[in-house]
């Protein structure tokens, strides 16, 4: 068996730069990144915890998803080598945001506008239309005693409807 | 790729013996007799493992979409329901995960530059979070259990668990507990599952299966991890920032 350094002769073309010897050379990014991008992650943590303290209304949400995002790509570009690697990689990667966004603008789209339906909330029971009586599986069936713990004496049935339709 | 296609051909016309594929030739002994070089399968080992990632990501916007749509239907009843959730307990986690993110970074940079030792290290530091992120969660299920905070039917919440001065819990708030014990369920299977494999990653390269030139085993798993971290990124916010 000899050593790969025979391949190394053999190859003359070049293309991406990446293998014009057919041995694999990555990029290596420095400490001094790595430990940067990870007190960059820190404190966009801690800028997420400090703003969920300030009421912006529907903001917030907007807010802590931006800062999630800007540190899903700090990930996604320094810690995982998007930026160096194969574009081929990054395009999948961006296909599959595009496809997520599908699959939530479509979504949303249709529950948010069922109006009564679904949404229809009362005490501890989801109803699955004004016209039919019929609750929606898997929810909170009220008992006369807890499921599973005798311990848990005070159970909870609270008859306020949760959130105001849109 | 197309310059690979060309190199293999010229490979093949000077070694004369085009048909026997893979036996005529001599390979370092990491790569496998159908790839032609060693930047071939690495390329290879890196698309497939990020069609891997891709899909992990549609796997969990699954859960994401099932957020976003009780979100929106009854954005008092998150707010009420995430008071219950300890924030402490999860950005340390957060801090936690970042935290073996960047050893990961590390391994694979130790990796890349043939430092053997590096790497354990790196990796074994890597696992010590890991476990550190599920204990923290195991005691944050614990609390949930014990106050009833349960998906569908067992939700059953006791005052005396309960946070003091919390808002009070609308009765549909078993969506947020059935969305909180899902999404952070599957996120811990991805972590235990990261555990493992890592552990095997690090017996690899004690056992000398990686170098300079061949480290696609603490690549990819790295990869893994990293995903495994940036599905957490969102949770957080999501789940115990609400308000």
């Amino acid at each position: 068996m000899s050593s790969s350094s025979e391949h190394a002769e053999q190859h003359h073309e070049t293309d991406g730069g990446e293998s014009e010897d057919g041995m694999v050379h990555s990029h290596i990014s420095s400490l001094r990144l790595y430990v940067g991008i990870f007190l960059a992650l820190i404190f966009f943590t801690v800028v997420t915890v400090g703003v969920s303290y300030v009421h912006l209304g529907s903001l917030n949400l907007a807010v802590a998803i931006i800062i999630a995002s800007i540190k899903a790509s700090l990930v996604v570009t320094f810690f995982m080598h998007l930026k160096y690697d194969n574009k081929f990689n990054a395009l999948m990667f961006v296909c599959g945001l595009l496809f997520i966004g599908v699959f939530f603008a479509y979504t949303l789209n249709d529950t948010d506008r069922r109006q009564n339906e679904l949404n229809d909330v009362q005490g501890n029971k989801v109803y699955l239309g004004e016209a039919n009586d019929k609750q929606a599986p898997g929810g909170f069936e009220p008992k006369a005693e807890p499921a599973h713990s005798g311990s848990m004496g005070e159970e909870k049935k609270d008859e306020k409807p949760a959130a105001p339709h849109h | 790729m197309t310059s690979e296609a060309a190199a293999a051909d010229e490979y093949e016309h000077k070694e004369g013996d085009g048909h026997d594929h893979g036996h005529g030739h001599d390979h370092p002994k990491y790569l496998a007799h159908h790839f032609d070089t060693p930047a071939q399968q690495f390329d290879a080992a890196k698309i497939g493992m990020w069609a891997f990632l891709v899909q992990e990501l549609l796997f969990f916007s699954g859960i994401f979409v099932a957020y976003g749509i009780f979100r929106s239907w009854y954005p008092e009843m998150f707010s009420a329901a995430s008071h219950q959730l300890n924030r402490l307990m999860g950005a340390g986690n957060t801090i936690v995960l970042l935290f073996s993110s960047l050893t990961a970074a590390l391994a694979v940079r130790a990796a890349q530059l043939g430092q053997k030792r590096n790497t354990s290290t790196y990796i074994i530091l890597t696992i010590l979070c890991a476990f550190t992120f599920l204990v923290v969660k195991y005691f944050e299920y614990h609390h949930k259990f014990e106050a009833g905070l349960l998906p569908g039917q067992y939700f059953h919440p006791d005052h005396h668990h309960l946070v003091a001065g919390s808002p009070e819990l609308p009765g549909n708030s078993h969506i947020f507990y059935s969305l909180y014990f899902m999404a952070t369920g599957i996120h811990g299977v991805h972590v235990a599952v990261g555990i493992g494999v890592f552990i095997w990653i690090l017996r690899r390269n004690e056992r000398g299966d990686f170098s300079k030139d061949y480290y696609t085993g603490v690549d990819l798993t790295a990869l893994y991890w990293h995903l495994v971290d940036l599905v957490w990124i969102y949770l957080f916010p999501l789940l115990y920032l609400i308000d």
